[in-house]
């Protein structure tokens, strides 16, 4: 066939350069409403679910069991689950019904029903929807801090950076396991340079993740994974008691955590019973709640390549968060992963949580360049920082963060260095040279910086996580002259022992004040109601570099 | 692949059960359910026989054994790796999947951990894979080896990830759930494609 010149061009564009799949519900591989998802059902007798979704107790497997005992509002069961889905749909798009109505039937209804409720929706409603019943009332945003070499005294920089642009959280992982302690220090200290509290995480083998934030390295953590298929929850050598235990370790420390799961999680692994993806994160999503943990990082997370592939697959992936609002759950709604060549696709993807809102906007906005970024790469990353700015300026919506100014930037990823440099001078550990401070202050990315022994800082990292806690740290900036950084990190231990910022939904404004579901909760209710822009805030939003005005003419 | 190309062929022959009573100077090569058998190639079309041959290279130039134990009862990279480091007379592992994820182990971290991780199998070459097995065998010898340096391509997740969860489906299916791991003896040949 002769070729036309046209669809020869358009076979170039990056678009095309993404993966699709056709839908194919015999491995689960459908975004929601397979044929082969349960019809929603609920009996109790005298107190106790003995069918829930078509299946009768005798053959609920674990997670069933699980959602059964813990996952359900039993009183208001009944109720709930007579209502027509449709009806309930229409209330969460209603903006007469506000959300302290919607919750206690939302939370009374069985998986198969509430994905059965967004089935209802399209789009539009989903993101209405998610305006009015996102818990916190401040939408807020987190970075991911990385890079391919471990390098810490560059991630500290970077932590202080991403805290001065105003994420309310970041994340780190390693590139090799053995470097998280490494990671972990440098977020917690370059986070104190730039804010009173820091809200810091380190993505790893659980009981490492545990054991760094019960000797005070992390003050949150957010890689607990649950899975909607007992096959992969045992292949993650997990039962959802023991899911259920490790939360309850990390509220005893006074560790904030959330789990994380993900329409599209099952199938990578392998085992989908057929279900549709939205199903099985429902599922997720009620195992979280039976225990007892205040939120989720969903939205399909690193998995987004599966859902993405398949027709309708931005709309389940809108709606899983959605899902995670409507059980009061905090909700860190993914956008964290490069998922396609288009730049069309990855802003439509991100803007159906950016405008109306979540929690978390980005689970990991990237920090860093994407090359440097260790989760894989976000759908957003640094190079991407004005534009985010300038779209928050076009729509007068809030994505979380703020535009920063060069100096104070310089400043502060400076003072994360040095500061760095002190501790591990303090400690004794691999020495960081006055040259790695000065190529952290001014760097892109891990290509600007001075190669570091990594084996040496390996063997260093170990010996550190099995002597010291976040307190010796405090005591060492303190011993090495940075009381203000020391007083921060001495503050945010006490946090942990007051334990406020577990309450659902908490982050800490510049103030060190904290922010949630408790003392500030999503009072949406139409227009002129909920969450406004404050005009001090909305006076730094505007601010560009290249702006023309008065003085110019 | 055109007429008249070579091409390398590999075939597993079982040996039996594969036994915890190695030599300290080995290390276990794990390989998944459908390593060498239903796939014979990586997610960008490695040759199966490539990759276990550079494996094993790179084991043998630091004075190491490879020794090749193929496993049954999942497909999980972790759950096989972890399980192949404890046969492993050095306590060291290394576990490939079909499509190419690998990962080095070792017996006395938790299954979910690891000594290094190659998570991005479209990106690893015959090199990297030379390399994985020379890094597996200097932790057999106790050594803290610098790390493979680190390949990261952000857009390798949107062309594959939703092949590789295709790949990972039709290694999930030949799970044969109590199957012990069998010891493999492999057969690398050089056919003259016809």
């Amino acid at each position: 066939m002769k070729r036309s010149k046209r669809f020869e061009v358009l076979e170039k564009r990056p678009v095309n350069l993404d993966g699709y799949s056709e839908e194919w519900p015999e491995v689960g591989l459908i975004a929601m409403d397979s044929p082969y998802d349960p019809k929603p059902s609920l009996r109790i007798v005298d107190g106790v679910i003995v069918e829930m979704d078509g299946k009768p107790a005798m053959e609920f497997d674990s997670i069933d069991q699980f959602i059964a005992d813990y996952g359900i509002n039993l009183a208001e069961a009944e109720t709930a689950m007579a209502m027509d889905s449709r009806d309930i749909a229409r209330m969460l798009v209603d903006i007469q019904v506000p959300r302290e109505v919607i919750i206690p039937l939302t939370t009374a209804v069985t998986p198969a029903k509430l994905a059965q409720i967004m089935s209802h929706l399209n789009v539009v409603e989903i993101m209405m929807a998610q305006m009015k019943m996102r818990v916190r009332n401040r939408p807020a945003n987190q970075a991911h801090v990385t890079n391919l070499d471990d390098n810490p005294v560059l991630m500290a920089a970077d932590a202080a950076e991403a805290m001065l642009r105003g994420f309310a959280e970041i994340e780190t992982t390693p590139a090799v396991s053995r470097y998280a302690p490494f990671n972990a220090l440098a977020l917690l200290v370059g986070g104190l340079c730039s804010q009173k509290r820091v809200l810091s995480q380190c993505s790893l083998e659980e009981s490492s993740e545990l054991k760094m934030g019960m000797q005070g390295l992390t003050t949150y953590a957010e890689t607990v994974s649950v899975y909607g298929t007992e096959a992969v929850m045992t292949d993650g050598d997990d039962t959802p008691w023991s899911k259920g235990f490790l939360a309850a370790v990390y509220a005893s420390r006074g560790i904030k955590m959330r789990f994380t799961s993900g329409t599209g999680s099952e199938l990578l692994m392998g085992n989908t019973e057929k279900k549709s993806m939205l199903y099985l994160e429902s599922r997720c999503l009620y195992l979280t709640r039976g225990c007892g943990v205040q939120g989720t990082q969903n939205g399909s997370v690193s998995c987004i390549g599966i859902p993405g592939a398949v027709p309708g697959g931005f709309r389940a992936i809108a709606a899983e968060n959605l899902m995670a609002s409507l059980l009061d759950l905090e909700v860190a709604s993914g956008n964290d992963q490069t998922f396609t060549h288009s730049n069309m696709r990855r802003m439509a993807k991100l803007f159906m949580q950016m405008v109306p809102g979540t929690d978390f906007i980005s689970s990991g906005f990237s920090a860093v360049p994407n090359y440097d970024d260790m989760f894989a790469g976000s759908n957003t990353d640094c190079d991407d920082y004005d534009d985010w700015y300038v779209l928050q300026r076009d729509m007068r919506v809030d994505g979380g963060i703020l535009p920063v100014g060069e100096a104070e930037v310089i400043q502060v990823r400076s003072l994360a260095a040095r500061a760095l440099q002190a501790v591990f001078a303090y400690f004794e550990l691999p020495e960081i040279s006055d040259a790695e401070v000065e190529a952290a202050t001014y760097a892109y990315s891990s290509y600007d910086m001075p190669r570091r022994l990594m084996a040496d800082d390996m063997k260093a990292a170990e010996h550190f996580i099995k002597e010291h806690t976040g307190l010796d740290v405090a005591k060492a900036l303190w011993e090495k002259g940075y009381p203000d950084v020391a007083d921060n990190l001495l503050a945010m231990l006490k946090e942990r022992i007051t334990g406020d910022y577990l309450q659902t939904a908490a982050i800490f404004d510049a103030e060190g004040k904290l922010e949630g579901a408790l003392n500030a909760p999503n009072c949406y209710q139409g227009p002129e109601t909920g969450y406004r822009i404050a005009p001090e805030r909305w006076a730094k939003m505007v601010q560009r570099k290249n702006i023309l005005g008065p003085k110019d003419f | 692949m055109a007429t008249g190309e070579k091409e390398l062929t590999l075939e597993l022959r079982e040996i039996g059960i594969a036994e915890a009573t190695g030599p300290s100077g080995e290390i276990v090569i794990a390989l998944s359910p459908s390593f060498g058998a239903q796939q014979r190639e990586t997610i960008v079309g490695l040759s199966h026989a490539i990759v276990v041959r550079e494996l094993a290279a790179g084991v043998e130039e630091e004075g190491f054994t490879p020794r090749f134990v193929k496993f049954f009862n999942s497909s999980d990279l972790s759950s096989f790796a972890h399980a192949a480091a404890k046969l492993s007379g050095s306590g060291i592992s290394i576990g490939i999947q079909s499509k190419g994820t690998t990962v080095i182990h070792q017996r006395d971290l938790q299954q979910l951990d690891n000594l290094e991780i190659f998570p991005q199998a479209p990106l690893y070459s015959a090199s990297v894979y030379r390399q994985i097995g020379k890094n597996a065998a200097r932790y057999g010898k106790g050594e803290v080896p610098e790390p493979v340096p680190t390949l990261n391509d952000q857009m390798a997740l949107a062309k594959y990830q939703i092949k590789a969860a295709l790949l990972h489906i039709k290694e999930t299916e030949l799970v044969v759930g109590k199957k012990p791991p069998v010891e493999v003896q492999l057969i690398i040949e050089e056919v003259t494609r016809l």
